[in-house]
């Protein structure tokens, strides 16, 4: 019973995060949307029984990615243009 | 509209539509079709290869060359890197 | 990128050995428990890349140069080659697990079930994963290491 209801709501809040990420303007903030869908996507790789996919998908996407680009942010401008 | 939209909007609808129907003809969780290599890796890998590990097995005996594989990739992206960035540093 | 506070560089401090021993514990048992070479390679970098981001990369550079990150890189391919070829040379093909079966080390086998999980098992597979293992740490951490320091150094250009 719990575990249909995490099924259907672990998805929902992959697509959620992935729109915030796609959708917003400042970069760090869409740095930390992909971030928060790659923890949520690992979690899903757990409870798929899939368990090392979820350790490495929890170590490389969810820091180092982070981490690489909140980097090249930095290094450059944070808005976005607007056209 | 203009064109490029319109082509955008047809590849958008397509790609939907053959997603679905794509999901829809999964199979159940847990219950794939061919179970032919799987259960030789299960009955075999404990005692060919002594691992308790059956995805360990796999990856680092029966499809080692995968892995050899995997390990040039990170090797070419990291040199690539390091080669870039330490011309900058100078 | 300079350092951050005091209080940042303490929690990280105190959590850096976590994720040590918790990455290494996934590489060591790499042949027991799920995991491998690569996911506790990823761990422990991501443990390194905390202590960076805490601490800043001109202090990170003066413990440990990228030179010697991609020494230790070239290290572990050569070990997972080596391991390959001497598969080919004591047995019979390239990948041979040439270790399992004998007396040297890691050489016992399980019987089949679900068994007591034993560490000496395994036969080449734990040395495979230590090479890569290694491999992925100084690659990933040397990746992270070497934009952070060029993002310091951006204002000569």
């Amino acid at each position: 019973m719990i575990l249909d209801a995490i099924h259907i709501l672990l998805p929902i809040l992959i697509i959620a995060s992935s729109l915030f990420a796609v959708l917003l303007k400042d970069l760090i903030a869409a740095a930390i949307a992909v971030a928060a869908m790659s923890l949520l996507l690992s979690l899903e790789f757990f409870i798929l029984q899939a368990p090392d996919v979820a350790i490495a998908e929890a170590g490389v996407g969810a820091c180092l990615t982070t981490a690489i680009l909140v980097i090249a942010i930095k290094s450059t401008k944070r808005m976005e243009d607007e056209k | 509209m203009s064109k490029r939209n319109l082509f955008a909007l047809i590849f958008f609808v397509i790609m939907a539509v053959f997603l679905f129907i794509s999901s829809l003809m999964m199979h159940p969780f847990g219950n794939p079709e061919k179970t032919n290599m799987d259960d030789e890796i299960i009955e075999n890998a404990q005692i060919e290869t002594g691992t308790n590990n059956g995805v360990t097995s796999v990856v680092f005996d029966y499809r080692g060359f995968d892995t050899l594989g995997e390990a040039t990739i990170l090797f070419t992206a990291v040199a690539g890197v390091i080669m870039i960035f330490r011309r900058m540093n100078k | 990128m300079n350092g951050m506070s005091r209080i940042v560089k303490t929690i990280a401090s105190i959590t850096f050995p976590l994720v040590m021993i918790y990455g290494l514990y996934i590489i060591a048992h790499g042949h027991l428990t799920p995991g491998g070479g690569f996911q506790g390679g990823a761990v422990v970098a991501s443990g390194c890349a905390m202590i960076l981001i805490a601490y800043g990369s001109v202090w990170t550079l003066g413990k440990i140069k990228e030179k010697n990150l991609s020494i230790l890189e070239s290290v572990g391919a050569i070990c997972f080659i080596t391991l390959a070829i001497l598969g080919l040379g004591f047995g019979t093909v390239f990948f041979k697990n040439f270790l399992i079966g004998s007396e040297i080390i890691f050489g016992i086998i399980p019987s089949f079930g679900s068994t007591i999980s034993n560490i000496n098992t395994a036969g080449v597979i734990p040395l495979m994963n230590f090479a890569v293992g290694l491999k992925v740490i100084a690659g990933l951490f040397g990746i992270v290491l070497i934009m952070a320091y060029a993002s310091t150094r951006r204002d000569k250009y």
